[in-house]
């Protein structure tokens, strides 16, 4: 339901009167355009719409009212769009005791019709992302299709409008539902005394939108173009749309095949215990079919195909971070017991005592053997990584390769081919009391 | 009302009112052609329904709601099946307040179309269950694999292949709120190995002192691996119930004996992904005695602090253990040791036996001749040296 009115006096009447006994004459211009730009990091959306409104020469006044939205009065602005040098707004008023309205006091020098923009924040409408991922039987490509979805919950419907989707994360001092709720522009708050970011970065975030707004060139149905805005990511969905109050939509953004897979198993005890957890990993490049965008987090619903006439079995749901284009995507479908890392102490020793002065033990080694099975008992080929975590001055011996992760950790990467078993070792050598040296 | 999964093709008109969206909807309903139910991944039930649609050209709105049904809406899907290079899902819109969803389906030519719509369902769970019968050498046995299917989803399902994850996939029809149970795997000839486990961390040393006789852990252990006759696929976690064949008492003298078998026990079984063991603990034997002494412990190279007390030592250990065999057949045993810290085997009476399972446990796995009770008692016996002991050894790691 259409909530938001832009009512112009035919004349000034009765406006002197006190404010909440006016009796107005209004007309009601329909919205020509809608755009919104939807932001995912925060409870926020711009909206701009044209209108055509019919000017007398001389002194205008326009009501602006919203009530039953989530609109933020304190961001409505008004422009001309046409005869811009003749039509100028003289103030806004905010008419006491009543909410969610304002007025403009237009100066024209222009008599017909001017085509007007009015531009606000409003709360309640969101957007997300989300993927499906098919993996062929191999899991050694895969099919990616990402979509986002608009949730529209902010009070009012927005009929063939154009969607704008950022990507990104916008500092905001204050939260457009708390002004929303005000009705009227309320008391500023004290401003901290060391901002993370200026107020003014709102109205130039809001600026660059307008600058690319001009430079977007919309065609073509069902297509979401994308842009890169400062440090921020532009969708725009191609086809105007309507949402209604309390509607989604979810729209397709991206789908692409054959992106190459590794089915990537991770092991670490101190963050899993014995579980062995299952990754899909591909990168977002141009090698692998992708790398036009980067991806915004959002759900993965991953599947694999698993018959000639392509059904589907579940392999598992995930969530992505925001995955920067050239990065690597790793998408956790949690623990596959098919997959096994079985590390085993094999030998313990503790040698080289050294004591103080009471005689008391100050100093000593310790050296162990680990002996690591890996089993792949699935059908794929995989690829294992072991990561193994020391504290103190030790030190490793082993035949197998491995990479160092940091100090205190270190990482085995084993390929196995289906049903294979491998098994690796290693001696530690950890020095403890006055036998240490780092 | 029923519960129901209701796909509507057609113009779908939608109405506003003042304050709520009333959608009046002029539909056809299409019949489902297929039903798959994917219960592959044990977390979670897949369902792909296909249905034969008639699309006009240009854009089509489909409509899929569903009601009193346990469906994720967050994980539905379609595809188009018969031209999917020319049926293109434009978008999905979503009313509210309702478990419902409108697809814009561009079609490129007016056309029937087979679509596949996929997504997860709860409330429709499987257990695996397992009877096995094992011969009375205790050899083999043969696995039985019951699938049981339980649907509390809301929604008949009629026809629908079901697959398992492996092998071939069955067609049932389950009702709502019914449980179905179905042989779904029958391997005759499953090698085991029969095996009682002592192990000295957890049963009494000196069964002398123990005022009921100590049972001893019996387990069967089955590899899924081709030489058991099993190896094809992972073999999914559910109970087994563990009998075992008999000869019946004839029912008149003179009458051939019948076979019958008599319960043995059950476990859980874990799930065993292929060339790994399922162990399952079926009961205790009392038919074999393990007693465990300590002959030696004396402390050397004790080294003192200024203060005399002990600092550091070594130990000199031996232990001693017998095991009698009651049984008139023979019987695999396996010892289960534990030692702290750092230490070394001096003298061992069963080396060939003798497997160190970690740095602080190892095992003798012995096999037990028939009748070896008494004087014809197995007798283990092995010396330890513990080094450079200070008490705060690590036994586990």
């Amino acid at each position: 339901m259409r909530k938001l009115f832009p009512s112009l006096f035919v004349a000034s009447a009765f406006a002197a009167l006190a404010a909440h006994a006016r009796i107005n004459v209004v007309t009601l211009p329909g919205r020509d355009t809608v755009q919104l730009t939807v932001y995912n990091s925060a409870d926020l959306t711009l909206v701009k719409e044209t209108r055509v409104l019919t000017f007398r020469k001389g002194l205008n006044r326009l009501e602006f009212s919203w009530a039953n939205t989530l609109i933020d009065p304190t961001s409505v602005e008004f422009r001309a769009l046409t005869h811009a040098d003749d039509v100028d707004v003289l103030d806004i008023s905010f008419p006491p005791r009543v909410t969610n309205t304002l007025e403009w006091r237009i100066n024209s020098e222009f008599a017909g019709e001017v085509q007007v923009e009015i531009r606000y924040f409003t709360s309640g409408i969101s957007w997300s992302a989300d993927y499906v991922l098919e993996a062929q039987r191999t899991e050694k490509l895969a099919a990616v299709a990402g979509y986002v979805r608009i949730n529209n919950n902010s009070g009012e419907d927005y009929e063939n409008a154009q969607v704008r989707l950022v990507v990104g994360v916008i500092h905001l001092v204050d939260e457009i539902a708390k002004l929303a709720a005000m009705g009227r522009p309320g008391q500023l708050p004290v401003p901290p005394q060391a901002s993370a970011m200026p107020a003014e970065a709102k109205l130039e975030l809001a600026k660059s939108v307008r600058l690319l707004e001009r430079s977007a060139a919309v065609t073509g149905q069902a297509q979401v173009v994308k842009e890169e805005l400062s440090e921020y990511f532009l969708y725009t969905v191609g086809a105007r749309d309507t949402i209604p109050n309390g509607w989604s939509k979810r729209l397709p953004s991206l789908s692409t095949n054959d992106v190459p897979l590794t089915s990537y198993y991770k092991y670490e005890k101190e963050r899993w215990g014995d579980a062995v957890v299952r990754y899909y990993r591909f990168k977002n490049d141009k090698a692998s079919r992708l790398g036009n965008e980067p991806l915004p987090d959002g759900q993965v619903n991953a599947f694999r195909f698993v018959t000639d006439d392509l059904l589907y079995s579940f392999v598992g749901r995930s969530s992505v971070k925001y995955i920067p284009i050239d990065e690597q995507v790793e998408l956790e479908l949690g623990h596959d017991s098919e997959v096994l890392v079985k590390p085993i102490l094999v030998n313990w020793t503790k040698t080289d005592l050294q004591f103080d002065q009471h005689g008391d033990v100050k100093g000593w080694t310790i050296r162990e053997t680990w002996e690591i099975e890996v089993q792949n008992s699935k059908e794929i080929d995989v690829i294992v990584d072991v990561r193994r975590n020391f504290s103190g001055d030790w030190r490793l011996t082993t035949r197998a390769e491995y990479e160092n992760v940091d100090a205190t950790k270190i990482k085995f990467v084993l390929p196995l081919k289906p049903r294979e078993k491998q098994k690796f070792t290693y001696e530690l050598t950890t020095r403890c009391g006055t036998n240490a040296t780092r | 009302m029923k519960n129901s999964i209701r796909w509507a093709v057609g113009c779908v008109l939608i109405l506003y009112t003042s304050e709520a969206l009333a959608r009046v909807k002029l539909v056809a309903l299409p019949e489902r052609a297929r039903v798959v139910v994917a219960l592959g991944n044990p977390s979670a039930t897949l369902v792909e329904e296909e249905r034969l649609i008639t699309l006009q050209k240009g854009v089509n709105k489909v409509d899929f709601s569903w009601r009193g049904v346990n469906i994720d809406p967050t994980s539905i899907q379609v595809r188009a099946l018969t031209h999917p290079k020319d049926v293109i899902i434009l978008n999905t819109s979503y009313p509210p307040n309702e478990n419902a969803l409108i697809w814009e389906i561009a079609s490129g030519g007016a056309q029937e179309e087979r679509v596949r719509i996929s997504y997860l369902l709860s409330g429709f769970n499987r257990d695996i269950v397992y009877k096995a019968v094992a011969e009375p050498d205790e050899r083999s046995l043969t696995l039985r694999n019951y699938l049981r299917l339980r649907n509390d989803s809301g929604e008949d399902l009629t026809e629908a292949e079901v697959n398992i994850g492996y092998g071939a996939a069955f067609k049932k029809t389950i009702a709502h709120e019914e449980v179905l149970e179905m042989l779904s795997e029958r391997i005759e000839g499953v090698a085991i190995r029969k095996i009682l486990t002592w192990d000295a961390a957890t049963l009494p040393w000196d069964p002398e002192y123990e005022k009921k006789t100590v049972g001893i852990p019996l387990s069967y252990i089955v590899t899924n691996n081709t030489a058991a006759k099993l190896g094809q696929h992972t073999l999914l976690p559910g109970k087994v119930r563990i009998f075992i064949k008999t000869k019946e008492q004839p029912a008149a003298a003179g009458e051939q004996a019948g076979e019958g078998v008599t319960f043995t026990g059950e476990d859980w079984a874990t799930l065993t992904p292929v060339d790994r063991e399922m162990k399952l603990y079926i009961g205790q034997s009392r038919d074999v005695k393990v007693t465990q002494r300590k002959t030696k412990d004396d402390k050397t190279n004790i080294r003192r602090n200024n203060g005399n007390n002990v600092v550091l030592h070594d130990t000199d250990e031996i232990y001693k253990i017998e095991i009698e065999n009651f049984k008139k057949t023979p019987v695999d045993l396996v010892l289960v040791e534990h030692i702290p810290g750092y230490w070394r085997m001096a003298e061992n009476s069963h080396t060939q036996q003798f497997r160190r399972k970690d740095a602080f446990t190892f095992e003798y796995h012995l096999t037990l001749p028939a009748n070896t009770s008494g004087e014809k008692k197995t007798v283990v016996t092995f010396n330890i040296n513990r080094l450079n002991v200070q008490g705060n050894e690590p036994t586990t790691y």
